[in-house]
C-alpha cells in the first residue's frame, strides 16, 4: 500500500496499535500542491470516527489535568483536531488565522515561506498572560508557521507548553526550529 | 475567565445591546425527525422578538451573549457576528456542542459536514460526540485529492465549494454545519453537494442565524436549526 511505503515508524509506536491504525487512515496525494511534494492528507482519517476518535484522545490523554487552558489551532486544519481537544481537556479555544479574517483587533507575526513571506494574527484579548498553552496543527514541515504561532502567545505573556501535531516530516527539520519548544506527534513521515 | 468587557469598544457594547435571544423552544425528537421539524422552524419567524425565559433552554441566552458583534467588518454597514469569543468561554462551547449533539444523536446520522473555516470548529466535536465521520467542505484548490465542486453567487459574482469524491455514499445521512447562516449561498451550494452524491441532507445546523437575509427561505425544503437568531 502507497501508505505504508511512505511511513516509518519507531519501533514504539510501531508497537501501538492504535497509532498504526491512525497512520494507515492517512492518505498520501502526490504532486499536491505542486510536483515533488507528497501530501499528507488527513481528511481520509476524519472519515474514520474511531481513528479520529483515538487521534482526539491520544492528545487528551496526554494533556488533561496539565492546567492548560488554552489550545491554539492553525487556520484551517488545526481547527479540526484543535477545538475537540479543548473541549475536552477544558481549555478556551484560540483560532490562530490568516490575514484579515479575524474580525477584532489582532496582533500580527510574520514568517518566512520558501518564496516570499506570509502573516499568522491573533484576537488581542484572547489570551492572559501566564496562562499555559498548547498549539495544534495537523501536520508540521518546516515548522515556519508553528513558529510564528508561538511567537504570537509568548508575546501576549503565554507559556506554550507544547506544540502538538498529527504528523511530522522529520526531513524538513521543522522540531529543530522550534527554539527548544516540545513537540509532540503521532505519525512521522518520512 | 475572559471578560468580555475586555473585548469590545463602547461601539461595541452599544451595538451587542440591540441582540436579541432566541425565540424557539428546543424539543426532543424520537428517533425519526419527524415533518413538525419543518413546523417547528416556521413557529421561529411568527413569534415575537422576546419569549419568556422558560421557553428557551437555560443555555442559549449565555450562548447568545458570549458572541461579540464587530461593526463594520468586512465593510461598512455589516454587523459581523464574531463566534471566537464564544469559544473563549469553556461552558459555553460545551454547552453549543451539547444542544447540537443532544438533538442529534442516536438519528442515524453518518456524516457531519463543516464548512470551510468556521463549520470546522463546531462539526468535529459534533461529528465524534455521536459517532459520524466529518467531511470538510472547502473554498477551491484546498483539498488534495479527487474533488466535486459547486458554484454558487455571491452577491457580486461567484465562489465555489468542493468535497473529496468518495467522502460520502449514496444513502447516507447527513448534517451540514456552520457558524452562521445569512443569506443561504454557501448552506445551499452545501446542500446540493451532497445530494449531487445521493446522500440525504437531514438539517443545516448553524449557530446564529440572520433572519432578515432569508437565507432559511433559500433552504428551501431542508429543514435549519439555529441557537440563536440575530435582528
Amino acid at each position: 500500500m502507497l501508505v505504508r511505503e511512505q511511513l516509518t515508524m519507531s519501533d514504539y509506536r510501531d508497537k501501538d496499535p492504535l497509532i498504526h491504525g491512525i497512520q494507515s487512515k492517512i492518505r498520501v496525494v502526490p504532486n499536491f500542491p505542486k510536483p515533488g511534494i507528497m501530501f499528507q492528507d488527513i481528511t481520509t482519517l476524519l472519515l474514520d470516527p474511531k481513528a479520529f476518535k483515538d487521534t482526539i484522545d491520544l492528545f487528551v490523554e496526554r494533556y488533561k489535568g496539565k492546567n492548560i487552558s488554552v489550545v491554539a489551532g492553525i487556520e484551517a486544519r488545526g481547527f479540526i483536531f484543535g477545538p475537540p481537544i479543548a473541549l475536552e481537556i477544558g481549555a478556551k479555544f484560540v483560532p490562530l488565522r490568516k490575514p484579515k479574517k479575524l474580525p477584532g483587533k489582532v496582533i500580527s507575526e510574520e514568517y518566512v515561506l520558501e518564496y516570499g513571506k506570509d502573516c499568522l494574527e491573533m484576537h488581542v484579548g484572547a489570551v492572559e498572560p501566564g496562562e499555559r498553552a498548547l498549539v495544534v496543527d495537523d501536520l508540521i514541515a518546516t515548522g515556519g508557521t508553528l513558529c510564528a504561532a508561538m511567537q504570537l502567545l509568548e508575546r501576549v505573556g503565554a507559556e506554550v507548553v507544547e506544540c502538538a501535531c498529527v504528523i511530522e516530516l522529520p526531513d524538513l527539520k521543522g522540531r529543530e526550529r522550534l527554539n527548544g519548544k516540545p513537540l509532540y506527534v503521532l505519525v512521522e513521515s518520512h | 475567565m475572559l471578560s468580555l468587557t475586555t473585548l469590545c469598544s463602547p461601539n461595541e457594547t452599544a451595538a451587542s445591546s440591540s441582540y436579541q435571544p432566541p425565540v424557539f423552544r428546543l424539543r426532543s425528537y424520537n428517533q425519526t425527525l419527524p415533518p413538525t421539524l419543518c413546523s417547528a422552524s416556521d413557529s421561529v419567524a411568527n413569534q415575537p422578538k422576546m419569549s419568556s425565559p422558560d421557553e428557551q433552554d437555560p443555555r442559549i441566552s449565555k450562548i447568545s451573549s458570549a458572541i461579540r458583534v464587530i461593526p463594520n467588518f468586512p465593510k461598512p454597514g455589516i454587523m459581523f457576528q464574531d463566534i471566537t469569543t464564544l469559544l473563549l468561554d469553556t461552558k459555553a462551547f460545551r454547552d453549543t456542542i451539547d444542544l447540537f449533539v443532544e438533538r442529534y444523536r442516536g438519528k442515524d446520522i453518518s456524516v457531519v459536514a463543516g464548512i470551510e473555516a468556521r463549520g470546522f470548529i463546531f462539526g468535529p466535536p459534533i461529528a465524534l460526540a455521536i459517532g459520524a465521520k466529518f467531511v470538510p467542505m472547502r473554498k477551491p484548490n484546498k483539498l488534495p485529492g479527487e474533488v466535486i465542486s459547486e458554484e454558487y453567487s455571491l452577491e457580486y459574482g461567484t465562489d465555489k465549494i468542493e468535497m473529496h469524491v468518495g467522502a460520502v455514499q449514496a444513502g447516507e445521512r447527513s448534517l451540514i454545519i456552520d457558524d452562521l447562516i445569512a443569506t443561504g449561498g454557501t448552506l445551499c451550494a452545501a446542500i446540493r453537494l451532497l445530494e449531487r452524491v445521493g446522500v440525504h441532507v437531514v438539517e443545516c445546523a448553524c449557530v446564529i442565524e440572520l433572519p432578515e437575509l432569508k437565507g432559511r427561505e433559500r433552504l428551501g425544503d431542508k429543514p435549519l436549526f439555529v441557537l440563536v437568531s440575530s435582528t
